[in-house]
């Protein structure tokens, strides 16, 4: 851990002389981040790193937030952070910790991004498929210590990979805890099947079956249960608080938010504001209990509890999000999600989600799909829309599967926070949906 | 701003890339600060951020690397091994002079004033529409300074100066019409309150009220919102070495690709430009280039390795968003040239049936292929010069060539919006396209 000669205690010191009143929040976000990054092979420069740390102080009191960031581990930065957010009028001088951070180390090994490609080639070719791709994997890791006044949370440490793949048919992206012969096989079959239903044509609009795979189910529940449920996008529509006892979904949902249980790699203890986390279920039988909230929404009502607060980036305050959801395991089998419909859409990929949170309308982006026949899998469609109000479409769910799986995960870019998020989810039917066709190159009718 | 003296600690980074044995090496070095203030309904939020940091793009003939950091670069490393292609570095040519502007040396806006000033929005929006509220504003004011050195003998030094407002608003009743603003200017006090309320509040109302048109056409007049979100999603027409081969399908029998009230230029030197610099993110030198000329193709912009082999004068138009990007060629300041004697009043005057579109309302559909586009708007239906009916939910389709050919008349109110670089244009008199529901 890079903060291990870290002195927390003169930090924890130095914070208090801000934090003036019993209701005010005051830490110091620090952070060290490492990227690696192997582009395609026809682009140089061909090893890409980045390395960098830096901290943040925060002041948060009565609603409003003072933050100041600097890129450097250092006394003088530090002091002159506190000074900026500190209330004090005429603004004071504070003392400077001594804040010492190892060296970078060693240049950086990140083998295991080369082997990625020409395993996943060798996948391809199992399929019995080639086809020109371009390949780009990147190493993410981060390093994280919260200091408050009062409380020192232990170091938190997140690695994780983001593989992209281009080819003249369409495009693919995925995060993984680690890079093992199982993504790969991942990689290549999402391939494969993007390969196959390149010239699909996409369906005629319908209302109908759908069948959704984990993964899409992991995008759904991020659009329209996690954002849905994060206490700044409530408090849009009014006061958050009022969302809770609110009944959201079918009684058939049960969705928590554990980052704790999330891959290993990217698990955390604590969040982003060092607040600890816990099973926070956001749905219990289809009813809002817990939305998502941060330290500072937490002081707006005692239904909001903090634990949630993640931050981009040290030169950004937190703010409340979701890190792994899960979608808890029903009781149908996932041979019977097809059987029990007759005709409709068995939706394997999203590209992407959207949610308005104003007006619950929501959209999930399909790049293909394959209908389903007489409870059978058929041909495959091309690219289509599932588009609806959130309050409508989660009582559509007839149906959730098992077990669950790990769900893949994704890039999730709220405010311009650009944070990873995970998933676990069986699979789900819903009934009575829309879905329309609809492309990025699509033409309106 | 000019070619200058680098920083001993600069130098000595670049003379110890060298002496590995990369002898293509080069180094930047950042440093920035910001202010950001932003409002929402419970919250207020008081940023002040200061950044300092580099990168360093390196190699031989068999491989390179890039390398990014916070802080200083350690001339000592550590580095990773070059890997992959080779890499070039631009040689050190002539930079005109070029006067700084006087606004860089302008103080970061203050907290108390940046709240003021999104407070003042909140109001003014009530006021244009009761009922409309901010959802979100958020101001960030920020400057920098960034110096570049190469083993090429490059050296150059650059300074910027911009600020961002990005403002959600949502109008009046249940379920309320919501509408967002994201702009970019060199100063946070240039910001006009009034006139974004307005914008703002236009939106909100048009969206709220408006219907779906039948399938239409006529004249139509398009806003200089709507036309740099068309402008977009031409970018890959005007940009690159494989731009001149996109664009020949586009010519007609005169050799025109577009009507003699289209002239678009690149200039990343641009006078009042947000982006305005004498070098590039490469540390070549800016300048005008002129990419169509009254409804000619002249060239397309071209970065100095892409003038290689492509036909055309480069210009400097790498851009690197920040140290954590590559350099990549892209637009500075892009735009359709303004007709400076005619008032947008006359245009919309000149209408007897048709539409004023004010606003996009979602990402825009390109068919570059196909030489299709739709995009989604909303605005007036207009009768006699005068707007008649709000209009929402609409699709404005048709082929780019009808769009570029069919350009009857430009404004003069040239504006810039932050997209890919900052695109601008002023509001065009468009015939030929097709408005749906």
């Amino acid at each position: 851990m890079p903060f291990s000669e870290l002195d927390t205690a003169a930090v924890a010191r130095t914070l208090s002389q801000i934090a003036e009143q019993p209701e005010d929040v005051v830490d110091a976000f620090f952070e060290r981040r490492e990227e690696v990054e192997l582009p395609p092979e026809d682009e140089g420069p061909g090893l890409r790193v980045w390395r960098e740390e830096g901290f943040a102080v925060r002041l948060v009191r009565e609603g409003r937030t003072w933050l100041a960031s600097r890129d450097a581990i250092e006394g003088r930065p530090f002091a002159e952070a506190l000074r900026q957010v500190a209330r004090a009028i005429p603004s004071a001088t504070y003392p400077e910790p001594v804040l010492r951070m190892p060296p970078a180390g060693p240049p950086i090994a990140a083998p295991e991004l080369a082997e990625l490609p020409p395993a996943v080639n060798r996948a391809l070719r199992s399929h019995h498929v080639g086809f020109p791709v371009r390949y780009s994997v990147r190493r993410h890791r981060r390093w994280v210590q919260v200091v408050g006044p009062r409380l020192v949370p232990a170091a938190e440490s997140e690695t994780f990979y983001s593989v992209t793949v281009e080819g003249s048919w369409g495009r693919y992206g995925a995060l993984f805890p680690r890079l093992d012969g199982g993504v790969a096989e991942t990689v290549a079959g999402a391939l494969v099947s993007l390969f196959r239903a390149r010239q699909a044509a996409p369906p005629a609009a319908f209302r109908g079956v759908a069948v959704l795979a984990p993964g899409v189910v992991a995008v759904l529940l991020h659009e329209a249960v996690a954002h849905a449920l994060e206490a700044d996008v409530l408090a849009q529509g009014g006061n958050p608080e009022a969302a809770v006892g609110v009944a959201m979904a079918t009684e058939r949902l049960d969705v928590l938010d554990d980052p704790a249980a999330a891959p290993e790699g990217v698990r955390r203890s604590t969040d982003d504001e060092g607040s600890p986390v816990f099973r926070r279920w956001l749905l219990r039988g289809g009813v809002v209990e817990q939305p998502l909230a941060d330290s500072l929404w937490a002081r707006t009502s005692p239904v909001l509890v903090p634990g949630a607060g993640r931050r981009g980036s040290r030169h950004l305050p937190p703010g409340p999000r979701s890190s792994h959801l899960e979608l808890l395991p029903g009781a149908t089998d996932e041979a019977d999600l097809l059987a029990g419909a007759d005709e409709g859409l068995f939706l394997a990929e999203a590209s992407r989600g959207s949610l308005d949170s104003l007006s619950g309308e929501f959209a999930l982006h399909l790049p293909f799909a394959r209908r389903i026949r007489r409870g059978a899998l058929a041909e495959t469609v091309g690219p289509c829309l599932l588009r609806g109000r959130v309050a409508d479409l989660l009582t559509r769910v007839t149906a959730v599967g098992r077990p669950a799986y790990p769900a893949g995960a994704g890039w999730c870019a709220k405010g311009g926070q650009k944070l990873p998020v995970w998933a676990t989810a069986p699979a789900l039917r819903l009934e009575g949906v829309e879905i329309v066709p609809g492309g990025p190159g699509e033409m309106p009718a | 701003m000019s070619a200058v003296a680098v920083t001993p600690q600069h130098q000595e980074t670049l003379v110890s890339l060298v002496r590995r044995g990369w002898p293509d090496a080069e180094v930047f070095l950042k440093r920035g600060r910001s202010r950001r203030v932003e409002l929402s309904a419970f919250t207020q939020t008081s940023v002040f951020s200061q950044e300092q940091a580099w990168a360093v793009r390196a190699g031989h003939h068999r491989g390179s690397f890039f390398a990014a950091g916070t802080g200083e670069p350690d001339p000592a490393g550590p580095w990773p091994e070059p890997a992959g292609r080779s890499l070039r570095l631009p040689e050190p040519s002539l930079v005109l002079p070029w006067n700084e502007p006087s606004d860089f040396d302008a103080p970061l806006i203050g907290e108390r004033e940046g709240l003021r000033l999104l407070e003042s929005l909140g109001r003014e929006l009530a006021s244009e529409l009761p009922g409309a509220r901010l959802l979100s504003a958020a101001l960030e004011d920020g400057s920098s300074e960034s110096e570049i050195a190469n083993s090429r003998g490059l050296r150059a030094r650059t300074r910027a100066r911009v600020a961002t407002l990005h403002l959600e608003a949502a109008g009046p009743g249940r379920p309320a019409s919501t509408a967002s603003v994201y702009l970019a200017v060199r100063e946070a006090r240039k910001i006009n309150p009034p006139a974004l309320a307005r914008r703002l509040a236009d939106r909100l109302a048009v969206t709220a009220q408006g219907g779906p048109p039948e399938r239409d056409g006529g004249e139509i007049l398009l806003a200089p919102a709507v036309a740099v979100r068309l402008l977009t999603g031409l970018v890959p027409l005007f940009v690159g070495a494989k731009a001149g081969a996109l664009i020949s399908g586009l010519r007609d029998h005169r050799g025109r690709i577009g009507s003699e009230r289209l002239t678009l230029i690149d200039n990343g030197r641009l006078s009042g430009g947000t982006l305005e610099a004498p070098v590039d993110g490469e540390g070549v030198p800016t300048r005008e280039a002129v990419l169509v000329e009254q409804g000619f193709f002249r060239q397309p912009l071209l970065a100095w390795w892409q003038a290689e082999t492509a036909a055309g004068h480069p210009s400097g138009c790498t851009r690197r968003a920040s140290w954590r990007d590559l350099p990549q060629p892209g637009p500075t300041h892009l735009y359709i040239k303004a007709d400076a004697k005619t008032p947008v009043v006359a245009l919309l005057g000149s209408i007897a049936q048709g539409y004023y579109l004010i606003d996009v309302t979602g990402p825009g559909r390109f068919d570059l292929a196909e030489g299709k586009f739709a995009l989604p708007v909303c605005g007036f239906a207009v009768e006699a010069g005068r707007a008649s009916a709000p209009v929402a939910r609409a699709w404005l389709c048709g082929r780019i060539a009808t769009f570029l050919q069919g350009i009857a008349a430009v404004g003069r109110d040239l504006t810039f919006h932050p997209l890919d670089g900052m695109l601008g244009s002023p509001t065009l008199l468009a015939t030929g396209l097709e408005l749906r529901g």
